[in-house]
């Protein structure tokens, strides 16, 4: 008796967190894409990794139940596919900054063209940090997630997250200070 | 107005010491118009984080994504298209029972017609005496035929209750 009621309730609990793809995963896309788009620094190999991502996502879908967040487990995914297309396209020679225009276009704030060519300063500074520090600014500053979140993401301590972090920001801080007091 | 909140809470955002709210209240501080001239250097970059949320996939990403994954569904498509002929088996098998009980039902009804009709027997013979010797002789084969089986299940019996007998007469 005790054990059909235990079942029973194990049954109803998973029936109340089902995980629908349409309404759970699939809106992960941008945030997944903006991740991609900061490892690879492609925009269509960003899109082309957030597919792949959402597929694999997709076809573990008996696992979902099992984790504790789907998000972490989808950028997580996500990271580690970019990471792989990105050092193919370092083995392939392919320069990343070609890109760097088209994105600064493709921003259609009609702000002044002084702030764009603030924003695309900034972003360069960002696109140039190491990976591990890119990932973790983009997950904290950008997607404002907690440090145990992006530890759990990056497969890393809490206290490493916040080492990465302290030098990223201090790294771009200290670049754009020099680039605003001494131009360009 | 007093900045000193602001300050402490840039200074520690280096430290790496501010929490998701702090964070917040910065990225919403900055986005005012009226920033002190002091702070007017982090004012960008605060700004470039919050305009870094807004980039998105392109509109028919989603559609292109369930595609994919709607694909598996299509294969199971595929596998029933034999399935989606199965009625046309049906049907023909439905009509071939049809035909056979049809042909059948006609045989059996020419059939009937040929065992009843006694318009249709002829005579055998021409002398009746000549009929009654013929069917006297077959009847004496038959009654022959029956005492010889008799016989024989007689004879039966009796080799079968011997042992039997036997057994009694040693008792």
């Amino acid at each position: 008796m005790s054990v059909t009621f235990v079942q029973l309730t194990r049954h109803y609990y998973r029936e109340m967190q089902q995980i629908s793809f349409r309404n759970d995963i699939l809106p992960l896309k941008d945030k997944l894409f903006r991740l991609a788009f900061r490892i690879t620094l492609d925009r269509a190999e960003a899109e082309d990794v957030v597919q792949e991502t959402l597929i694999r996502v997709w076809n573990k879908k008996d696992e979902w139940k099992q984790l504790d967040s789907v998000e972490a487990f989808s950028l997580t995914i996500c990271r580690n596919l970019s990471i792989d297309r990105s050092q193919k396209k370092e083995a392939q020679n392919v320069e990343f900054n070609e890109d760097l225009h088209d994105r600064v276009d493709s921003s259609n704030a009609i702000d002044s063209m002084e702030h764009k060519e603030k924003m695309q300063i900034i972003r360069r500074l960002f696109d140039n940090l190491p990976e591990k520090q890119r990932s973790i600014m983009q997950l904290r500053d950008i997607e404002e997630k907690s440090y145990k979140e992006i530890a759990e993401i990056l497969d890393i301590t809490e206290e490493q997250v916040k080492v990465n972090l302290f030098r990223a920001r201090k790294s771009i801080r200290q670049q754009y200070i020099e680039i605003e007091n001494y131009g360009l | 107005m007093d900045y000193k909140y602001i300050e402490q809470l840039i200074e520690r955002y280096w430290q790496c010491e501010t929490s998701l709210e702090e964070e917040e209240i910065l990225h919403l501080f900055f986005q005012q118009k009226d920033v002190p001239a002091h702070l007017l250097r982090y004012k960008d970059l605060f700004c470039f984080e919050k305009e870094e949320k807004e980039l998105k996939v392109s509109d028919d990403f989603e559609a292109k994504v369930l595609e994919k994954i709607e694909k598996p569904v299509v294969k199971a498509k595929r596998i029933s298209i034999s399935r989606q002929i199965m009625p046309f088996f049906k049907a023909a098998a439905v009509v071939a029972i049809i035909l056979s009980l049809g042909n059948a039902i006609q045989k059996s009804s020419l059939g009937e017609e040929n065992d009843y009709n006694y318009e249709n027997y002829t005579d055998t013979y021409t002398d009746p005496q000549v009929a009654y010797d013929e069917i006297s002789s077959a009847l004496q084969d038959v009654s022959e035929g029956i005492s010889k089986s008799k016989v024989l299940e007689d004879t039966d019996t009796l080799v079968s209750t011997t042992p039997a007998t036997k057994e009694l007469i040693k008792e």
